[in-house]
C-alpha cells in the first residue's frame, strides 16, 4: 500500500510536469498566437521594412541623377554589405531589380514600389502637419513607420482626405500616383551666394540628428532669407527677422531656390508682430511659412490676415505674452507665435 | 456636371482644361486652402468697413484699457491678485465655518440620533441600523455638511470674477510661469478652481483647447489643495504644530504650516508639469491662445443660479454617490470580524509597519483607503479608527461609527493615544496634499479624458510622489533626533 501511495505521488508529479510542458509548448507554438508565431511574423515584417527601404534608397538615388551602390544601400540601412548582398539577392528573386554588370537598376514592379512609399512618406507627413499638431520632430518618424503600414488604396484616400496636396511639409514634391518622383529641388544652402534673396524649397529630414538641428533653429520651407556672410566653418543665415548661424553640414541639408521678386534688402527690412512696442501699431502682411496646421488655421481665425490693423496693447507682467488689439478684441500671443506674423508699420512704408 | 461626366476623357479640350489646371496649380505658392481664407477675411474686412459706421470712440474701451493696465501692471498685476484670492479663500473659509456647523447640528446631532430612535422604534436588527444610519447615513451627513457650504461660497465668487473678465487676465499675467513649465495659462484658472474642487478643476480644464496643455492640467490638478483637505491642514497643523511655539504666536504658525503645504502642491505643480511636458507628454498635440474678453457688469443672479446648479450641485451629488458605498464600507470592516479583531483591525495591523516606515501610522493609511470617496471624512475616519485601534472607550459612538469631537484639547489627547508624534502630523499634512484624487475626481478624470491611461497616470503618480516625500521627511528627521 505504501509503495502504491509513493509512486502515486510520482506520477502525481509527472502530470503535473506533463502539462506544465504542454502548456509552455502551447505558448509557444500555438497557430497564430504563439510566441513563435508571433516573433516569426515580427522578423518577415522587419525583412518586408527592410526591403522596402532598400527599393526607396535606390530609387531617389536614381531620380537625383546618383548611383546606389552596395555600399550606399549598406550605409544607408546600416547593416553589413554581405547581408546587404543578400538583400539585392533576395529582391532580384522578387523581380524588383537587375542587378546587370554590377549596376542596380529598378524594374518596373520596384519603381512602383518605391513611387507609393514615397508617396505615402510624404502624405503621411502631410497629414500630421497639417490635422494633428503633432510636434515637427516627430512627423519623419511617424512616417517612416506608417509608409510600410499603408496599402495604395489607403494612400489615395489619405491623398483625396487633404485635397491632394502636391508638396509635404518639407517642401517635396509628392508624386501622383502612377506619375514619375521627382528629384530634389534647388541648390544647396551652402553653395548659395551671399545677399541673394532665396527660397527655402526643402529640408531634409535625414539624418535625424542635422534635421532637429535645423527645425531648433527654427528655418523651414517656404521661408525667405538670404546669406549674410560664408565663412569656411559657418554660414550666417537672415531668415524671418533672425540670424541663423549654421555649421556647413546643417547647410548641406537645406535647399533654396534664388528668389526674383525682391531684394536682399527687403528682405533684410522685414518687420515682424515681436518688433511692435506697447501702443504701436503695424498691419499684417502675412504668416510667416514656419507657421503651420492648426496653430496657422488658429491664427487665421483670430483674424491675423493680411491687411489686418494690429495694435500692441500691454505685455504681461513678465514680458510675454503680449495682448494685440485686431478687430477690436484683444489676443495674447506668446513671443513665438508674434514671431511668425509678418508685419509692416507705419514707419516702413515712410522709408 | 453631367457635361463633364458626358464628355469622354480623351476629348482634346478637356484634356487642355485639365492641364492648364495642373499648371496653374503647380504655380500657386503656398497653399491653397490658406489663399481661400485670406481671400475671405479680405472680402470680409471690406464689406464690414463699407456698410459698418463707427460713431466715434465708444466710452468703454478706455475704461478697459485703463483697469488692463492696473491689472496686469508690473507694480499691481501680481499683488492685486494675491489679494483677490487671499480675500476669497478667508471670505470662503471664514464664512461657510457657520453654516457647516448648523448643518452638522442639523444632520448629525439631531438627525442621526433620530434616525437611530426611529429604527429602534421599527425593530430594526442592530446590524441593519448600523450599516445604514451609523455607515450609510453618517457618511453622507458628514460630506454634506463639511462639502456644501464651502461649495456653495467659493463657486459663486469665482464665478463671478470669471464673469467679469478677472480670471482671463489673472492667466494672461501668469502665462510665462506655466509655459516655462510646459503648461498653459489657462492652468492660472483651473488651478484656483482646484481649491475649490478638484473634480470641478478637472471639468474647468475644458477651457484649455490645447490637447497637451490639457491633459498636463488634469493630471496636475489634484496638487491643488481642495477645500476638503483644508480643514483637515487646519486641525492638524493648529493641534500639533500651533503648540510647539508660545501662544501668542500659534495661529501664526499653524496658518503658515497650511500656506507651506498649499505652496508645495503648487510647486508640485509646476515640476509636474514640467516634467510631462518633456517625457510622456512630448509627442502630444500644443497650440497656444489666449483671448482677453471685455470687462462687463456680472449678473449677478444668473451667476449665483448657474454656479449652484452647474457646479455646486453636480459636484455634490456626484459626492454623495460615492459617501453612501464608503461609509457601508467603512462600518463593515469596524464591525465584521474574522476571529478575535475586526477586518479593521486586521487592516491596521498589516499596514502599521509600513505606515510607521513613512512617518505615519496604519489608521492613517486605512483612513485614506476608506475614505477615497471624499476627503472631508478622512479627520471623523481617524478618529473612528484611532478609537477602534486603541480600544479607549470614553470617546465615540461605538465601532464604525465617525464622529468628530468638540474639544481640540480632547481631539489631540486622543491622537496622542494612538501615538502620533509632531512627525505623523507633518507627514499626515504633506500625504494629504500628495495622495490620489477623491474617487469623483478619478471618475471626473475618466469622464474629461476618456483614457484609462491617463486617469491611472493622474491617480498614481500623487500616491507615488506622496509615499517618496513623506518617507524622506521621516528618514531626515529620525536622523535628526
Amino acid at each position: 500500500m505504501r509503495g502504491g501511495a509513493a509512486s502515486l505521488g510520482v506520477n502525481m508529479s509527472n502530470w503535473t510536469i506533463i502539462i506544465c510542458l504542454l502548456a509552455l509548448a502551447a505558448l509557444l507554438v500555438w497557430l497564430k498566437r504563439g510566441m513563435v508565431a508571433r516573433w516569426r511574423a515580427g522578423r518577415r515584417y522587419a525583412a518586408r521594412v527592410r526591403r522596402e527601404d532598400a527599393i526607396k534608397h535606390i530609387l531617389k538615388c536614381e531620380v537625383n541623377s546618383g548611383e546606389a551602390t552596395m555600399e550606399s544601400l549598406a550605409g544607408h540601412l546600416q547593416i553589413p554589405t554581405d547581408r546587404t548582398a543578400e538583400l539585392l539577392e533576395s529582391l532580384e528573386d522578387r523581380g524588383l531589380l537587375s542587378l546587370q554588370g554590377g549596376k542596380i537598376r529598378l524594374k518596373n514592379a520596384g519603381r512602383d514600389l518605391g513611387l507609393h512609399l514615397v508617396r505615402a512618406h510624404r502624405l503621411w507627413e502631410s497629414y500630421l502637419s497639417e490635422q494633428t499638431g503633432v510636434s515637427e520632430a516627430e512627423w519623419h518618424k511617424r512616417a517612416e513607420r506608417q509608409e510600410h503600414l499603408l496599402t495604395p488604396e489607403q494612400t489615395d484616400a489619405l491623398a483625396a482626405r487633404l485635397g491632394n496636396p502636391t508638396t509635404d511639409p518639407h517642401g517635396d514634391l509628392i508624386p501622383a500616383r502612377g506619375q514619375p518622383v521627382a528629384g530634389d529641388r534647388g541648390m544647396v544652402l551652402s553653395a548659395a551666394e551671399p545677399n541673394q534673396p532665396l527660397l527655402v524649397s526643402h529640408v531634409e529630414d535625414e539624418p535625424a540628428a542635422v534635421y532637429s538641428q535645423i527645425t531648433a533653429q527654427g528655418i523651414r520651407p517656404g521661408m525667405r532669407g538670404l546669406i549674410v556672410e560664408k565663412l569656411p566653418h559657418r554660414i550666417r543665415f537672415w531668415a524671418n527677422g533672425n540670424e541663423h548661424v549654421l555649421a556647413p553640414i546643417v547647410a548641406n541639408n537645406i535647399s533654396v531656390e534664388p528668389l526674383t521678386d525682391c531684394t536682399g534688402n527687403d528682405l533684410l527690412d522685414e518687420e515682424f508682430l515681436t518688433g511692435l512696442a506697447t501702443g504701436q501699431s503695424g498691419r499684417v502682411l502675412g504668416l510667416s511659412a514656419a507657421c503651420r496646421g492648426p496653430e496657422r488655421r488658429r491664427l487665421l481665425d483670430l483674424g491675423f490676415v493680411p491687411g489686418t490693423e494690429v495694435v500692441a496693447e500691454m505685455k504681461s507682467p513678465g514680458g510675454d505674452p503680449t495682448a494685440y488689439r485686431v478687430r477690436g478684441t484683444l489676443i495674447a500671443l506668446r513671443r513665438e507665435q508674434a514671431a511668425l506674423v509678418r508685419i509692416s508699420t507705419p514707419n516702413s512704408i515712410a522709408v | 456636371m453631367s457635361d463633364a461626366a458626358s464628355q469622354p476623357a480623351n476629348s482634346p479640350s478637356a484634356d487642355r482644361i485639365l492641364q492648364a489646371a495642373e499648371n496653374l496649380r503647380r504655380n500657386i505658392q503656398g497653399d491653397l486652402h490658406e489663399h481661400v481664407v485670406e481671400a475671405l477675411y479680405a472680402d470680409a474686412a471690406r464689406i464690414a468697413d463699407r456698410a459698418v459706421s463707427r460713431p466715434g470712440v465708444a466710452a468703454q474701451p478706455t475704461f478697459d484699457r485703463t483697469l488692463d493696465r492696473i491689472l496686469t501692471s508690473r507694480l499691481w498685476g501680481f499683488p492685486i491678485m494675491i489679494a483677490l484670492f487671499a480675500l476669497m479663500f478667508w471670505i470662503t473659509i471664514a464664512g461657510a465655518n457657520a453654516p457647516s456647523g448648523w448643518l452638522a447640528w442639523l444632520l448629525v446631532d439631531q438627525g442621526w440620533p433620530m434616525l437611530r430612535h426611529a429604527a429602534e422604534g421599527l425593530g430594526f436588527p442592530w446590524w441593519l441600523s448600523g450599516l445604514l444610519i451609523d455607515g450609510i447615513y453618517l457618511a453622507t451627513a458628514w460630506v454634506i455638511s463639511v462639502m456644501l457650504p464651502p461649495m456653495a461660497i467659493f463657486f459663486p465668487m469665482f464665478t463671478l470674477l470669471e464673469d467679469f473678465g478677472y480670471l482671463p487676465r489673472v492667466a494672461f499675467n501668469l502665462d510665462k510661469a506655466f509655459k516655462k513649465a510646459g503648461a498653459h495659462g489657462k492652468q492660472a484658472m483651473t488651478t484656483m478652481m482646484g481649491f475649490g474642487c478638484n473634480a470641478a478643476g478637472v471639468v474647468a480644464t475644458r477651457i484649455i483647447d490645447s490637447p497637451r496643455e490639457r491633459l498636463i492640467a488634469i493630471v496636475t490638478n489634484n496638487f491643488a489643495l481642495c477645500n476638503g483637505r483644508w480643514p483637515t491642514q487646519i486641525l492638524i497643523a493648529s493641534l500639533f504644530l500651533g503648540s510647539l511655539v508660545p501662544a501668542h504666536l500659534a495661529g501664526l504658525i499653524s496658518a503658515g504650516a497650511v500656506v507651506c503645504v498649499a505652496l508645495l502642491g503648487v510647486f508640485f505643480t509646476f515640476a509636474v508639469a514640467w516634467t510631462l511636458s518633456r517625457t510622456v507628454l512630448k509627442g502630444e498635440v500644443s497650440t497656444f491662445s489666449l483671448e482677453l474678453p471685455p470687462y462687463r457688469p456680472p449678473r449677478v443672479l444668473r451667476t449665483l443660479y448657474t454656479s449652484l446648479i452647474d457646479r455646486t450641485i453636480i459636484v455634490l451629488w456626484r459626492a454623495i454617490v460615492f459617501a453612501v458605498p464608503a461609509g457601508a464600507v467603512i462600518w463593515l470592516s469596524a464591525n465584521v470580524k474574522i476571529g478575535d479583531l475586526s477586518i479593521a483591525q486586521h487592516l491596521m495591523q498589516s499596514f502599521d509597519p509600513v505606515g510607521v516606515f513613512l512617518g505615519l501610522n496604519g489608521v492613517i493609511l486605512l483612513a485614506y483607503i476608506v475614505a477615497i470617496p471624499a476627503n472631508e471624512i478622512v479627520i471623523p475616519t481617524i478618529l473612528m479608527l484611532t478609537v477602534v485601534a486603541t480600544g479607549s472607550a470614553e470617546v465615540g459612538q461605538g465601532a464604525g461609527v465617525m464622529f468628530e469631537l468638540d474639544s481640540d484639547a480632547s481631539t489631540k489627547a486622543l491622537l496622542q493615544t494612538g501615538g502620533w508624534t509632531v512627525l505623523t502630523a507633518v507627514n499626515l499634512m504633506l500625504f494629504s496634499l500628495l495622495h490620489n484624487p477623491c474617487s469623483t475626481t478619478i471618475y471626473t478624470i475618466y469622464k474629461e479624458t476618456g483614457s484609462v491611461k491617463w486617469t491611472a497616470l493622474a491617480t498614481l503618480l500623487p500616491i507615488v510622489l506622496g509615499v517618496v516625500v513623506t518617507f524622506l521627511v521621516a528618514t531626515v528627521w529620525r536622523l535628526l533626533q
